[in-house]
């Protein structure tokens, strides 16, 4: 009698494919996406039909909380001149002695509280307190500018309309339109430089005290971040 | 000979090259794609954002007589308002209008009777295939350019305007803002106003309505004392009421 001869299969599967198609895979989203950035509060923007892309570079974004706490994030041009990094240790700088010189205060940072600073993506807190601020560590910096454990976050605003004698948020927007970037100032006037974000059920009080300074600092032309929505909905 | 007894294999006397397999295991390879897949998709996001451009005039004070004034006919005034919860938080939106100017009798009185202030809640804008809310509001306003820009459109679409897809697309746009800022057809000038309570949401709608209507005269503007006693006057709270609250 013949012996019925069961063919052994080896269980090694040859895995070559599988690597080409992660491998593939990982460079379409290295190369699609972009990285989030860390904001003190996630807010849902309205939805638009607009179709302007938000720019990557020479941008201000100005970020309202629901509650009305106010942040700011900077980003600087492509030119590795005027990084992000680079700008954001030349702004603050500015700003500390624009402050000393308004409010007749002395506060003078250190070079390695300019450079944590300088690794922020997103800030807003009273000047007075930035210097303690940057001398926390990453988690405790988060917790301090998180509006839900820390109600009084954000960049002081009022609706001051004397420049001799401006506000905080007005000192920090003044000193982003005069960075040595020169790309910045045409952005803002041009009206991409600045966007405010906020979430879809903040109320306009909020977001009117925001525009309302800018508009006294004549930066009357600015975005408003949205979500796209289709015309046909 | 100069080869090396390694003393094993002596039992032939023959040693065999070994043949290398060149089969190589890609398992960890994939899993380290995998996990540095895993990593991009949670830590980075596909979504850009898209931004709405508006500008604002500017707050200084304006002579009197360099003022634009808009042609009466023309306008039509847009409050947003919303009803909100304890927190603040705004629940429902609605929407306020007139046309013309605020009516304002000659002892500086509020008559309702004079021109009328609508009110409507904030509906979604389409439904069923047809305009309703605001967006009902604009485009009756705004029928001569809807009319002309929708028939664009369809040629835009079947691509009739010119040979290349870039060229079409360019035609379509320069005579889309032909069409718009063409003063010979009848045009609102929209003035959009909010009340501290609006909530932001209504006020994106509101521009983004300007976008989808074609219309390309509209103004943000401050709150005035009267368009608050119309509110006031249109909700049913009496005008002496109001003043006390303030």
């Amino acid at each position: 009698m013949g012996k019925v001869k069961i063919k052994r299969k080896s269980t090694l599967i040859d895995m070559t494919a599988m690597s080409d198609v992660t491998v593939l895979l990982l460079t379409f989203f290295m190369l699609t996406s972009t990285f989030l950035q860390k904001e003190p509060i996630t807010v849902i923007t309205p939805s638009s039909v607009s179709e302007i892309k938000v720019p990557t570079s020479n941008l201000v974004t100005v970020l309202v909380s629901p509650k009305g706490n106010v942040f700011i994030s900077l980003a600087g041009d492509k030119d590795s001149t005027y990084s992000s990094e680079n700008m954001r240790a030349e702004l603050i700088k500015n700003v500390v002695a624009r402050y000393n010189d308004v409010y007749g205060t002395k506060i003078a940072l250190t070079q390695s509280e300019v450079s944590t600073f300088a690794k922020t993506n997103m800030f807003g807190v009273g000047i007075k307190e930035l210097k303690g601020w940057l001398d926390l560590s990453q988690e405790q910096r988060d917790a301090y500018i998180d509006p839900s454990k820390n109600p009084k976050a954000g960049i002081p605003i009022d609706m001051n309309q004397d420049l001799t004698k401006p506000n905080e948020f007005q000192i920090w927007m003044n000193a982003i339109y005069n960075l040595t970037n020169p790309n910045m100032e045409g952005a803002i006037k041009r009206g991409e430089g600045i966007a405010i974000k906020a979430d879809k059920s903040t109320t306009y009080e909020k977001i009117q005290v925001v525009m309302d300074n800018l508009q006294t600092m004549k930066m009357n032309k600015f975005s408003l971040m949205t979500a796209l929505k289709s015309e046909d909905e | 000979m100069a080869q090396i007894d390694t003393g094993g294999d002596s039992g032939k006397g023959k040693s065999h090259q070994k043949k290398m397999s060149i089969h190589v295991d890609f398992t960890p390879m994939v899993d380290m794609n995998m996990l540095l897949i895993t990593f991009f998709m949670l830590c980075t996001t596909m979504i850009k954002s898209q931004t709405l451009q508006i500008s604002l005039p500017t707050n200084e004070k304006v002579e009197k007589e360099q003022q634009n004034k808009v042609k009466q006919s023309e306008a039509i005034t847009v409050i947003l308002d919303s009803d909100v919860d304890a927190e603040g938080v705004p629940t429902k939106n609605y929407l306020y209008y007139y046309e013309g100017m605020p009516p304002v009798t000659e002892e500086g009185q509020i008559d309702l009777a004079l021109n009328p202030m609508k009110t409507e809640e904030f509906l979604p804008n389409e439904a069923n295939g047809a305009a309703q809310g605001m967006r009902k509001i604009f485009q009756e306003r705004n029928k001569e350019v809807v009319e002309r820009i929708n028939k664009l459109k369809a040629q835009w679409k079947n691509k009739e305007l010119a040979s290349t897809e870039a060229a079409n697309d360019s035609v379509y746009q320069a005579r889309a803002k032909e069409i718009r800022n063409d003063s010979t057809l009848k045009r609102p000038v929209v003035i959009i106003k909010a009340t501290p309570n609006a909530s932001y949401e209504s006020l994106v709608t509101a521009l983004d309505e300007m976008q989808i209507n074609s219309i390309s005269r509209y103004q943000i503007d401050r709150i005035s004392h009267n368009d608050s006693v119309m509110m006031m006057a249109v909700k049913g709270i009496p005008y002496g009421q109001e003043t006390a609250e303030k």
